[in-house]
C-alpha cells in the first residue's frame, strides 16, 4: 500500500501540478477564443457543468493542500534536526550537505572528534545564533520564511477552493425588491419596509443604499441590508445590481376603451434610460423613462419623480409627455396615468459558499506579503548544522532567498573543520595524542 | 524591392541558423541541411498552399503555427524559472536532447517556419512564385556562409535550450509582424483587453461588488482603467515578454555548483567564476531576443500600410428620424470604397459606414465593432481592418455579425440610395459600443 501511495503523493505535492493545471486551462481558453469572444465567460460555463473541469480545477486545491502538509512535514524534521534530536539527517532538508574529512582519506585510522565549541564561538562572532548538542552544532540567523508561507499556501489552498465551490455550487436568483412588497419567498417573505438611496462621501462609494426589512412573524427583528459587505439573509447573499421604479402604467386609447392596468418592473434608474411596455394584443408600446428634474437633486432620493413617456404604435409615435407619479395625461383620445409609483432595487439573491474562502484568502495573502516581504529583504534566514560522525564531520547548509551561500562562513567553518578531523591520530611514546600535522 | 521586402526575413534567418548551430555544435552539418531543407519547403508549402486554397488558409496555417510556438515559448520558460530555481523537476528526454536527430528535428520546423512566413511576404503578388525560389535560394547560401562563419566564434558562447526556443520564436514573431495579417502582437492587445474587462466584470459579481452606479467618480475613475486601450497594450506587452525574462531570470538565478567539498579558497573562487561567467555569455541570446521582440512590437504598432480613411460626412435625420443617403450625390456610394458619415442628435452622435460588399450590395455598418474602444476602420485591398486592434475583416463579411466586424445597422436599400432610422442608429451605438463613445475629431 505504502509502495502505491508514495508515488501518488509525490505527483500530488509536486510543485509541477499547479503550472500544468493552470497551463492546461490557458489552453482550453485559447481554444475557446478561437470561436467566440466570449472566451471567459464560456471557460467558467464550462467548468461548471464539466465534471472532468471541475476535477482538473481541483487538482488546484488539492495540491495546495498537499504541498501545505509536505512543507511542514520538511520544516518539522529541520528543526528536529537543528535542535540535535534527529538521528539521522536527510540531505532533502537542506540545501547542501558535506562530509569531512573529503574521500581518500584513511578510514581506518581514528580521528580526533572535531572541535564544535571553537566553532561554536567563531560562529557567534559571524551573528549566528548557535544550539551545541553531545556530537552536533546548529547556527542559524534571521527568521524563516516558514510563517509567510504557510500562510501563504493556506490562502492559496482557499483561494482555489473558494472559487472551485463558487463555480460549482453558486446559485443566484434575480428578483425585483420593491417598497412596501414583501422579499421573494426563497428570501424570507419579509415586508421591505422602506429603499432609501443617499449621496456619501465615502472613499469608494459615492451613494449608499439601504434597504429596510420588518420584523417577521418568527421573531426576527428588523433588518438593514447595505450594499457592501452584502448582507445575508435565509442563506442568501443580497446583492442590489441595479435601481428602477415600480410603477403602475394605466392606459387607454381611442380604440382600446377598455384600457389597460399593470404594475411594471422599470428599470430606468438613473433618469433619461429608457424601457418599453408592451401592451399585449394591441399594437401599442409605451417607452418610458424617470424625468431628470433639471434642479440637482434625484428623484430616487427625493422620492419627487415623474415619467417621461412615448406612447408607439406600431413605429409611429401617437403621444409624448411627461406626467407626475400619481397623475394622469390626456390628449386625442389617448390617456396615460401613473397611479403608483415605488422605489426598487433590482437584487440577485446569491448561495455561494465560496465567497467567505475568497475574501478570507485575499486577506491571508496581505497578511503573507506582510511577512514574507521584510523578511526575505532584511533578515533572510540561514542556517547550518554540524554533525559528529565517529569522527567525521557531516554538514549541512541551507539559506532562504536568491542568495544562497553565507558570505564564506559555512566554507571557512568548513575549513577549520578539515583542519581538525583530516589527520589521523598519532600517539607518541609517552601516551599522547597528537594530530599528525602538528 | 522585392530584395528590400525580403531582406528582414533573410537577416532573421541568418541569425536564426546562427543560434541553431551554436546550440546544436556537435551537430553542425546535419543542423544546416535541415534548416535549409525547412526553410525551402515552408516557402514551397506555403506558395502551394496560396496557390491550391486561399489565402485565408495559407494565412490562417502559418499564423497558427507561430502561435503555437509562442506557446511553447511559455512551457519551456516556465520549465527554466522551475527548474533553475531548485525545483525537482524530471529532466525528461536530456539523452535525446544530444542526438544529430532532434537537432535535425528542431532546425527543419524552425526552418520550415521561417520559410512559410517569408513566403507569406511575396505569395500572392504577381512574380510571387519567382520570389519564393529566389528567397529560398537565398537561405541556402546564406545558410552555408554562417556555417563557416559559426565555427570562429569563441567556444565560451554556449546557447541553452530555453535560449535557443526564444530566438527562434523571437524571430518569427518578429518576421511574422510586418505582415499585417500575421502579426499576432495587435490581436493579442485585443485579446487581452476583452479578457481584462470580462475578468474585471465577473470578479465583481462573484465578490458581489456594487455596480458602478454607487462608485465615487474617483474610484470608477481609476476602475475604468482596466477597461482602456492602455491595458490590452501593456498586458498584451508582459504576456509578449514575459517568457523571455523568464529565462533571463532563469539563467541569472541559476545555482552556482556547490563548491564546500573544495577544500582551497582559491579553487572555489575560480571554480565560481567560471560558472558565473558561462552564466553571462548564456545570457547573451535571450537578451538579444528580448530586443527582436521590442521590433516586432514597433513594427506591429507602426505599420508602414496605408489605408482609405475618408474624414465622416455629417449628415441630419428627417423629421420622421429618417436619415437618407442618396447613391449618387456628393459621393458615389456604389464606387467601392468605404464612406463615412456622422449624425448626431442632442448630446449623443454616431459613426457609421457605407460601402459596396464584394457581392455588389450596399451595406450599412457601424464604424466601430462591439469589442474593441471605437477607433473606427480604414479600407485596404480586399477587406477592411480595425484601427484598434489592426484585425482584418475581408469585405465579403462586412455587414455580418460577430468578432471585430464593424456592427451591422437595419437599412433600407432603394433606388435612389439607402434609408436608416436615426434613433436606431443612436441607440445601437450606445448599446453596443461598451468602451468608449469618445468621438475624436468629429470621427477621425
Amino acid at each position: 500500500m505504502k509502495r502505491l501511495l508514495r508515488p501518488i503523493w509525490a505527483v500530488l505535492s509536486s510543485r509541477a501540478v499547479s503550472p500544468v493545471v493552470i497551463g492546461l486551462f490557458l489552453l482550453i481558453y485559447i481554444g475557446i477564443a478561437f470561436f467566440t469572444d466570449e472566451a471567459l465567460t464560456t471557460l467558467i460555463g464550462f467548468t461548471s457543468h464539466s465534471v472532468f473541469l471541475a476535477g482538473l480545477f481541483a487538482l488546484l486545491p488539492l495540491n495546495c493542500a498537499c504541498r501545505l502538509a509536505a512543507e511542514i512535514s520538511l520544516h518539522l524534521g529541520r528543526r528536529r534536526a537543528l535542535a540535535g534530536n534527529a538521528a539521522a539527517v536527510s540531505p532533502e532538508l537542506f540545501d547542501e550537505t558535506v562530509s569531512l574529512p573529503a574521500s581518500g582519506s584513511d578510514a581506518e585510522v581514528p580521528h580526533p572528534a572535531p572541535d564544535f565549541a571553537g566553532l561554536e564561538g567563531r560562529l557567534g562572532a559571524a551573528g549566528y545564533r548557535t544550539h551545541r548538542t553531545a556530537g552536533a552544532l546548529s547556527a542559524w540567523r534571521g527568521f524563516s520564511a516558514f510563517p509567510a508561507r504557510i500562510v501563504y499556501l493556506t490562502a492559496t489552498f482557499c483561494l482555489l477552493a473558494g472559487i472551485l465551490i463558487s463555480l460549482t455550487s453558486r446559485l443566484s436568483l434575480r428578483s425585483p425588491v420593491v417598497e412596501g412588497e414583501p422579499l421573494p419567498s426563497f428570501a424570507g417573505d419579509r415586508v421591505v419596509e422602506k429603499i432609501a438611496l443617499r449621496e456619501s462621501g465615502g472613499m469608494f462609494l459615492s451613494r449608499t443604499l439601504t434597504m429596510e426589512v420588518a420584523p417577521s412573524g418568527a421573531g426576527e427583528g428588523r433588518r438593514v441590508f447595505g450594499l457592501y459587505p452584502p448582507a445575508l439573509q435565509s442563506g442568501f447573499f443580497v446583492y442590489p445590481r441595479y435601481l428602477g421604479i415600480g410603477l403602475v402604467v394605466r392606459f387607454s386609447a381611442p380604440d382600446m376603451p377598455a384600457g389597460f392596468e399593470k404594475p411594471c418592473v422599470l428599470n430606468i434608474y438613473p433618469p433619461g434610460k429608457e424601457e418599453a411596455v408592451e401592451i399585449p394584443g394591441s399594437p401599442y408600446r409605451i417607452v418610458l423613462s424617470l424625468a431628470d428634474p433639471g434642479d440637482g437633486t434625484d428623484p430616487y432620493i427625493s422620492g419627487r419623480m415623474a415619467f417621461l413617456f412615448k406612447v408607439m404604435k406600431d413605429t409611429e409615435v401617437v403621444f409624448t409627455g411627461k406626467a407626475a407619479a400619481g397623475g394622469e395625461v390626456a390628449h386625442d383620445g389617448y390617456r396615460i396615468a401613473f397611479p403608483d409609483a415605488r422605489r426598487l432595487a433590482i437584487t440577485d439573491f446569491i448561495r455561494d459558499f465560496g465567497v467567505p474562502l475568497i475574501w478570507g484568502a485575499l486577506l491571508m495573502l496581505v497578511v503573507a506579503a506582510a511577512i514574507r516581504l521584510p523578511t526575505r529583504l532584511f533578515l533572510p534566514r540561514r542556517e547550518m548544522l554540524f554533525m559528529d560522525d565517529a569522527g567525521s564531520v557531516r554538514a549541512f547548509s541551507r539559506a532562504e532567498g536568491r542568495f544562497r551561500d553565507h558570505g564564506g562562513v559555512f566554507h571557512e567553518a568548513l575549513d577549520l573543520l578539515e583542519g581538525q578531523v583530516s589527520y589521523p591520530v598519532k600517539v607518541d611514546a609517552e601516551g599522547n595524542q597528537r594530530h599528525e600535522a602538528q | 524591392m522585392l530584395a528590400v521586402k525580403l531582406l528582414p526575413y533573410l537577416a532573421a534567418w541568418v541569425a536564426m541558423v546562427l543560434v541553431l548551430l551554436r546550440t546544436f555544435s556537435g551537430n553542425r552539418p546535419v543542423t544546416a541541411a535541415a534548416g535549409i531543407v525547412g526553410f525551402a519547403g515552408g516557402v514551397a508549402g506555403t506558395q502551394a498552399l496560396f496557390h491550391a486554397s486561399s489565402a485565408e488558409l495559407a494565412i490562417g496555417v502559418v499564423k497558427s503555427s507561430v502561435g503555437v510556438g509562442f506557446l511553447l515559448l511559455w512551457g519551456v520558460s516556465v520549465a527554466a524559472i522551475y527548474r533553475s530555481t531548485g525545483r525537482n523537476m524530471p529532466a525528461w528526454g536530456k539523452r535525446f536532447a544530444h542526438t544529430r536527430l532532434f537537432a535535425g528535428i528542431v532546425a527543419l520546423a524552425a526552418g520550415l517556419l521561417m520559410g512559410g512566413v517569408t513566403a507569406c511576404r511575396v505569395a500572392g503578388a504577381d512574380a510571387g512564385a519567382m520570389a519564393c525560389l529566389l528567397a529560398a535560394l537565398a537561405a541556402g547560401v546564406l545558410a552555408g556562409a554562417v556555417l563557416a562563419v559559426e565555427k570562429r566564434l569563441p567556444q565560451a558562447f554556449t546557447v541553452s535550450p530555453a535560449g535557443l526556443t526564444a530566438a527562434v520564436v523571437a524571430l518569427l514573431l518578429f518576421g511574422s509582424s510586418s505582415i499585417i495579417r500575421l502579426d499576432l502582437f495587435a490581436p493579442l492587445t485585443m485579446k487581452v483587453m476583452k479578457f481584462a474587462h470580462d475578468f474585471v466584470h465577473q470578479f465583481f459579481e462573484s465578490m458581489l461588488i456594487p455596480d458602478h452606479l454607487f462608485f465615487s467618480t474617483g474610484t470608477w475613475h481609476y476602475i475604468g482603467l482596466l477597461f482602456g486601450k492602455g491595458v490590452g497594450f501593456w498586458g498584451a506587452l508582459i504576456i509578449w515578454f514575459i517568457p523571455v525574462i523568464l529565462i533571463l531570470l532563469a539563467i541569472s538565478v541559476e545555482r552556482l555548483p556547490a563548491v564546500a567539498h573544495i577544500r582551497q579558497g582559491a579553487a572555489r573562487r575560480k571554480m565560481v567564476a567560471a560558472a558565473v561567467r558561462s552564466r553571462r555569455l548564456r545570457l547573451l541570446v535571450p537578451a538579444a531576443s528580448a530586443l527582436v521582440l521590442a521590433a516586432a512590437v514597433y513594427r506591429s504598432t507602426f505599420p508602414t500600410v496605408e489605408y482609405w480613411d475618408p474624414k465622416p460626412l455629417a449628415v441630419v435625420a428627417t423629421p420622421n428620424g429618417e436619415i437618407f443617403i442618396p447613391k449618387k450625390g456628393e459621393i458615389d456610394l456604389e464606387d467601392g470604397k468605404l464612406h463615412k458619415f456622422l449624425y448626431k442628435q442632442g448630446g449623443k452622435q454616431a459613426r457609421f459606414m457605407v460601402l459596396m460588399t464584394t457581392g455588389g450590395k450596399l451595406t450599412v455598418v457601424l464604424d466601430a465593432c462591439a469589442i474593441c474602444k471605437p477607433d473606427g476602420y480604414g479600407q485596404t485591398e480586399g477587406s477592411v481592418v480595425c484601427y484598434y486592434c489592426k484585425t482584418l475583416i475581408p469585405l465579403e463579411t462586412v455587414g455580418k455579425p460577430g468578432g471585430c466586424n464593424p456592427v451591422p445597422l437595419p437599412f433600407a436599400e432603394k433606388a435612389d440610395g439607402v434609408h436608416l432610422d436615426a434613433i436606431t442608429l443612436v441607440n445601437t451605438w450606445d448599446t453596443t459600443v461598451q468602451t468608449t463613445t469618445r468621438i475624436k475629431e468629429d470621427g477621425k
